[in-house]
């Protein structure tokens, strides 16, 4: 007889996935990296007010969790947070619009690139304080608990978040309250400028998991199915009211901290030895290897994503600002 | 005499895997207690007689250097030069490299994984390896002042048929691909890719190929363990097993992972002598060596796992100490005027 924990285990292994999902992943991976590389051009255009931290390179972190979501599920991100957004189901014409300030943004035009939301899809938004989503996320969790319907919430964050101390107060209480939330670390190896050799005292961010009596797992953030499969087993296991998870994924972000950054703190070849394990190109030859697809049908793909991306930037640039008298409208407190 | 030279090498990455998640793994070995380990091993060295440790260098952590701050030891301590690059293949580089200088014993800290890279290098240098892992059947936990004192003594007056043995090794080939190694076991998956690593649902394997049959370990040499039966011969034979999952009538109980029992499905089973070969063209899916998916299959691949004598040598802790007790290098005489003072 099974147990239950190997039970779940197929579901929640890279065998579950078929081509549909697949190529479901590489166009979200694709439309991430795409997103990404034209905010980049944008923003040195001077086109888009205030700042952007791109999450090229990370890709597969936020697509192989939210591979596992619905839009019932929550998530909660942080200042790099467009991939999360796109992997969550975020229209990307209502992103680029809220990058561009636009009546037409997915918060109005004022939230901007750290601040984008969408309830609907349980985007419960990025966020320009680091570590401000610990506690959003595990609010949500004790929601998802007294909901009762199998909701689970994610909290995506840094390695320099995991030394803020909204990071140890809210896995303590998701720890106690055996809360449905899976802390998904994106230990990209700086914070900001300071890489983490200097910055935490343990090597790796799952080793913290053991004070707040749960599992803690690492796996390579560059690999989509490692991902997908540490995800799914923390998710599975907060579905079945197991309690928290904290599992960290190492990565690595192509661009600087924010746009602008002089990036003096990391040398070119170590820049280079990330490319060349480039999490996209990684999915794109393990499914042509396998047969899963074809060369056109990705290259379809591919094309389909940057005209996407080229309407939502034409589609933004022609939407209106919003209206002087909205200024005091869709915030939390009411001035009138 | 040369002076005793012994080599440590700990993998800062391992302990932390999804057995976690899936099973129930400790919570976590974290690398400050690594630390903590290899100081009381250097300790253990020192009280042997040990005078150099050469460690491989790793930049995440920096597990000997913290395990050396702000301590009181006579013994030099110091990296190999090599560079680092944050794979395996820096513990097989480590291993050689100490095999090159000499090394009377080389302490490794990590798992399964962990010494299947350090057997790729090591050579004739005997092995004590402390479990640092998840599951682990080649590492087994052990105190690190103990571990450093046995180290000592072999690197200082040498091993014996006694003190020593040698390991048996799974030699793997993938079609026309190099070929790799398992310390423990081999197992075809239909996982289609490597991602985690860790194989702990056995509706997934089809075949299973053991290095040897061990009754208490974990993982899926359990399952060899399992099948011990008249048939199946004794426990201290040096021989391997080659087991086929899959309907067939038999059901073996094996603990797979850390909480984790189950009744397995056997379609056959069959000890396997030193030197056999068993093949396979399993269609796509994974090797996994020593319990981790590590090589990903086509549908035209073929498999072929041959069992070997010829594994790296471990060292037999209590035996060692034994045999040191033995030789007199645990005693000594207590002058009269010292024992008065």
């Amino acid at each position: 007889m099974a147990s239950k924990a190997t039970k779940q285990a197929a579901a929640t292994s890279a065998q579950a996935l078929d081509k549909a999902r697949l190529l479901h992943m590489y166009e979200q991976m694709t439309t991430i990296r795409q997103f990404e590389e034209r905010a980049s051009k944008e923003f040195a255009s001077g086109k888009v007010p205030g700042f952007v931290h791109l999450y090229a390179g990370e890709e597969a972190v936020a697509v192989g969790v939210c591979a596992h979501l619905t839009d019932d599920d929550y998530i909660t991100s942080h200042h790099r947070g467009h991939g999360h957004c796109i992997a969550k189901g975020v229209e990307v014409d209502s992103m680029v619009a809220e990058l561009l300030g636009r009546e037409t943004g997915a918060c109005r035009g004022k939230g901007g690139s750290m601040h984008i939301a969408d309830v609907d899809k349980g985007m419960l938004g990025a966020n320009g304080i680091v570590g401000g989503g610990f506690p959003l996320a595990t609010g949500a969790a004790l929601t998802a608990k007294h909901n009762k319907r199998g909701q689970v919430a994610v909290c995506f964050f840094g390695d320099g978040a995991a030394n803020q101390g909204t990071f140890h107060e809210s896995l303590n209480l998701a720890g106690i309250w055996k809360l449905p939330v899976v802390f998904v670390a994106e230990n990209n190896g700086y914070a900001e400028s300071t890489p983490v050799t200097y910055h935490m005292s343990c090597r790796d961010i799952a080793d913290r998991a053991a004070g707040y009596n749960m599992p803690g797992v690492t796996v390579d953030g560059l690999d989509v199915f490692a991902v997908y499969e540490a995800a799914g087993e923390a998710i599975a296991r907060a579905r079945r009211g197991e309690g928290p998870s904290l599992v960290e994924c190492k990565t690595y972000r192509y661009y600087g901290h924010f746009e602008g950054d002089p990036l003096t703190y990391r040398t070119k070849q170590e820049v280079d030895s990330f490319r060349a394990r480039d999490p996209i190109q990684k999915l794109r030859q393990s499914m042509l290897a396998r047969g899963m697809a074809t060369a056109e049908e990705l290259g379809t793909i591919d094309r389909n994503v940057a005209d996407r991306i080229d309407d939502a930037w034409r589609l933004a640039q022609e939407a209106p600002l919003p209206a002087p008298e909205e200024t005091l409208t869709d915030v939390y407190v009411s001035y009138r | 005499m040369p002076a005793p030279l012994v080599g440590i090498i700990a993998n800062p990455a391992s302990g932390r895997d999804i057995r976690r998640l899936a099973a129930h793994g400790a919570v976590v070995f974290d690398n400050n207690e690594k630390a903590a380990i290899v100081r009381r091993m250097l300790f253990g060295l020192e009280a042997a007689g040990v005078t150099e440790v050469l460690y491989m260098p790793e930049r995440d952590f920096g597990i000997v250097p913290r395990a050396l701050d702000g301590q009181d030891l006579q013994l030099a301590v110091s990296p190999l030069e090599m560079p680092v690059l944050g794979v395996s293949a820096d513990s097989t580089h480590a291993a050689s490299l100490l095999a090159e200088r000499g090394a009377g014993c080389i302490l490794t800290l990590g798992g399964d994984g962990t010494n299947r890279a350090v057997a790729k290098g090591c050579g004739a240098a005997p092995l004590i390896p402390i479990s640092t892992g998840t599951n682990n059947v080649f590492p087994t936990f052990l105190e690190g002042t103990i571990a450093g004192l046995a180290a000592g003594f072999v690197a200082k007056f040498g091993a014996s048929e006694q003190t020593v043995r040698r390991a048996p090794r799974l030699e793997v080939r993938v079609s026309d691909g190099p070929v790799e190694s398992a310390l423990v076991d081999v197992a075809i998956s239909s996982l289609p890719f490597v991602g985690a690593r860790a194989l702990w649902d056995l509706s997934v394997v089809r075949e299973v190929v053991l290095a040897r049959v061990a009754p208490a370990a974990i993982g899926l040499s359990a399952l060899g363990g399992a099948l011990l039966d008249g048939a199946a011969g004794e426990v201290n034979e040096a021989t391997g097993m080659h087991i086929t999952l899959g309907p067939g009538g038999r059901q073996a109980l094996a603990a797979l992972a850390p909480g984790l029992v189950q009744w397995v499905e056997v379609t056959a089973y069959r000890r396997l002598e030193p030197g056999a070969a068993v093949s396979f063209q399993p269609g796509a899916g994974t090797v996994a060596l020593d319990g981790e998916r590590e090589i990903e299959l086509a549908a035209d691949s073929r498999v072929e796992v041959r069992l070997g004598l010829d594994g790296p040598f471990v060292v037999d802790v209590p035996a060692t100490l034994a045999a040191a007790a033995r030789a007199g290098h645990l005693q000594r005489t207590v002058a009269d005027d010292v024992a008065a003072g």
